[in-house]
């Protein structure tokens, strides 16, 4: 190509050559980006084709409105790991969300420069740990400690729960920390030029001008325990009733679906995809959320 | 004085805050590694073939797939990712387009991974039928893992100053001509920082790669479209089987995931800080 470009003698013609291969390079920059649409677009269709036969023969309201699971005689409601998922979301946020906002006031504002760092980095090193790893360590720690405590199984909501707040709380801790140093200093400091103490400009400034932020954080939060799959599915118990209390044994939407695609087949196996359909939908729901706040804060 | 004293209290709890994550984190690798560490640095482990039923199981075989899979995935998604960093840092302008495609990234990075799984199940394994292998997983993780990979090389891109690209079309290079020699070249060390976080994602992943890949494998794969197994499905099925010395396997196979994603860690703050370095000499 370049060979051509020196040879060629006018330089608007060189420039014409030029012109039509920098638009081609565009276009072709701009479906790798559209992949990313593409890919969105793929996955939507195909969890749906895959799910149209339970949508089809066993219909919408016994479908997703049912908690009656019994694969065998041909009931599919999936209510119960629905209820299973936002239950241990919720249950995993009243102690992530503290912890993690904390975590990240501590970073951020109460540590010393190079402590702040390194709890930074350790929190990093958290959120690589492979969820099987945590599971694990879920099923031979905190199983046996549950158990003992409360006299259940061990295995449970309960045990979920704690496994979903060490799942979600690098991303809580990382966000809410990035949007505490994104509020302006000069804010931080005349707060602290009217003579607040450290803990009034926390929570009376620097936390009420970050808020957006924070929420953000704990919803994406909840999107990564909704979607956590092997470590809960460890721990959780399985079993397909739809339980409040946290020391039975539950099932989540992720935790049914790698329980039983395995040996599912027919129906069975596309009531399975409907599941994943429903995470889709819980996910686009958090996602709306996000775009909603975020909006908001910029108005 | 009151303010005082709850400025105190307030402290303390931020300390305790701070400390508790800590000790969860030390708490983990600590217990991870009393029960698995020996077995994971036994070369007849690392080395062994394994066994389904009998105990005494080795998990070479899974490392394979493990290095394999990150191999391919990476081949598929990197190029996508460069150049659709750099429709997004050098051609896209503000607008509805762009802010579409970032939606839709958006959403990908928040979909479940399990989700992926069966998209891949459903595409690569059964419409293509490819069957359980290990390019049905890495299509399946390429798409996953875009994202995060975009963000990155997105971000080694757009710190690449101004004024080379300025430089390079004042001496009359065209756009693609500034881009190919100019801005990759000088984003290559960030855009190589950024597939560092992808790596230790796909080491780690199993709820994507069990019903795409494979769970469980004899010999070691050689063709991309051969039945594999990585390591962290592996750990998790062997689990879920309880066959022969599973805990044996499992808390080996546990450390084992750890020490590489430990190591992939600190590759990857070892690296970052020489890219900072070089760009605070401007070299």
């Amino acid at each position: 190509m370049s060979k051509s470009e020196n040879i060629s003698p006018g330089t608007t013609m060189r420039a014409v050559v030029r012109g039509d291969r920098d638009r081609w390079v565009k276009l072709v920059m701009f479906c790798c980006a559209a992949i990313s649409f593409l890919g969105v677009l793929m996955i939507f269709l195909f969890i749906f084709r895959e799910s149209l036969p339970a949508i089809t023969k066993v219909g919408i309201p016994k479908l997703f409105l049912s908690t009656d699971w019994r694969p065998k005689s041909g009931h599919y409601g999936m209510l119960a790991f629905t209820f299973g998922t936002i239950f241990t979301t919720v249950v995993a946020m009243l102690v992530a969300a503290p912890l993690g906002i904390g975590a990240a006031i501590f970073i951020d504002q109460v540590a010393p420069d190079k402590v702040g760092r390194a709890v930074r980095r350790v929190i990093e090193l958290l959120a690589g740990i492979p969820s099987v790893v945590i599971g694990w360590f879920g099923l031979i720690l905190l199983v046996p400690f549950l158990r003992n405590l409360t006299g259940s199984s061990g295995f449970g909501m309960g045990a979920a729960s704690l496994v979903l707040v060490v799942m979600s709380l690098p991303t809580i801790t990382t966000l809410s920390a990035e949007s505490l140093k994104a509020v302006p200093t000069e804010l931080k400091e005349a707060s602290a030029a009217m003579g607040a103490t450290r803990w009034q400009s926390i929570y009376k400034v620097i936390m009420p001008s970050a808020r957006e932020g924070i929420i953000i954080a704990v919803v994406l939060g909840m999107g990564r325990a909704i979607g956590e799959t092997m470590a809960v599915q460890m721990v959780i118990g399985n079993a397909s009733q739809a339980t409040a209390s946290l020391v039975q044994p539950g099932s989540t939407l992720t935790t049914r679906i790698v329980q039983d695609l395995g040996e599912a087949s027919g129906v069975f196996r596309s009531a399975l995809f409907a599941q994943a359909l429903m995470l889709l939908l819980l996910s686009i729901f958090l996602i709306i959320c996000i775009r909603w706040i975020s909006r908001e804060r910029k108005s | 004085m009151k303010g005082r004293r709850a400025d105190k209290a307030a402290t303390t709890v931020f300390w305790a805050l701070g400390i508790i994550v800590v000790v969860i984190l030390g708490f983990i690798i600590i217990e991870i590694f009393a029960r698995g560490l020996l077995t994971a640095l036994n070369p007849k482990f690392i080395f062994g073939k394994p066994e389904a039923m009998k105990p005494g199981g080795g998990i070479f075989p899974m490392i394979v797939s493990t290095l394999y899979l990150v191999v391919l995935s990476l081949i598929i998604s990197l190029p996508i990712s460069i150049g659709a960093a750099i429709y997004l840092s050098e051609y896209a302008k503000k607008g509805k387009l762009t802010s579409f495609i970032r939606f839709c990234l958006d959403t990908l990075a928040t979909l479940p991974s399990i989700v992926f799984g069966l998209f891949g199940l459903a595409l690569f394994v059964v419409y293509f039928q490819w069957s359980y292998c290990l390019m049905a997983g890495a299509f399946t993780l390429a798409i996953l893992n875009l994202p995060i990979l975009l963000r990155g090389t997105e971000q080694a891109m757009t710190l690449v100053p101004d004024t080379y690209r300025e430089a390079s079309m004042s001496l009359g290079a065209s756009k693609w001509t500034t881009i190919r020699q100019v801005v990759v070249p000088s984003a290559m060390p960030g855009i190589i920082t950024a597939t560092i976080l992808p790596i230790g994602r796909i080491v780690g992943e199993s709820a994507a790669i069990i019903y795409t890949t494979g769970l469980f494998i004899r010999n070691i794969p050689v063709n991309p479209f051969d039945t594999a197994a990585p390591l962290a499905g592996y750990v998790w099925y062997a689990q879920t089987e309880g066959q022969g010395d599973y805990l044996r396997v499992v808390n080996g196979g546990a450390a084992l995931l750890l020490i590489m994603v430990l190591v992939i860690y600190f590759l990857a703050r070892y690296l970052g800080r020489k890219y900072q370095e070089k760009r605070l000499l401007g070299g």
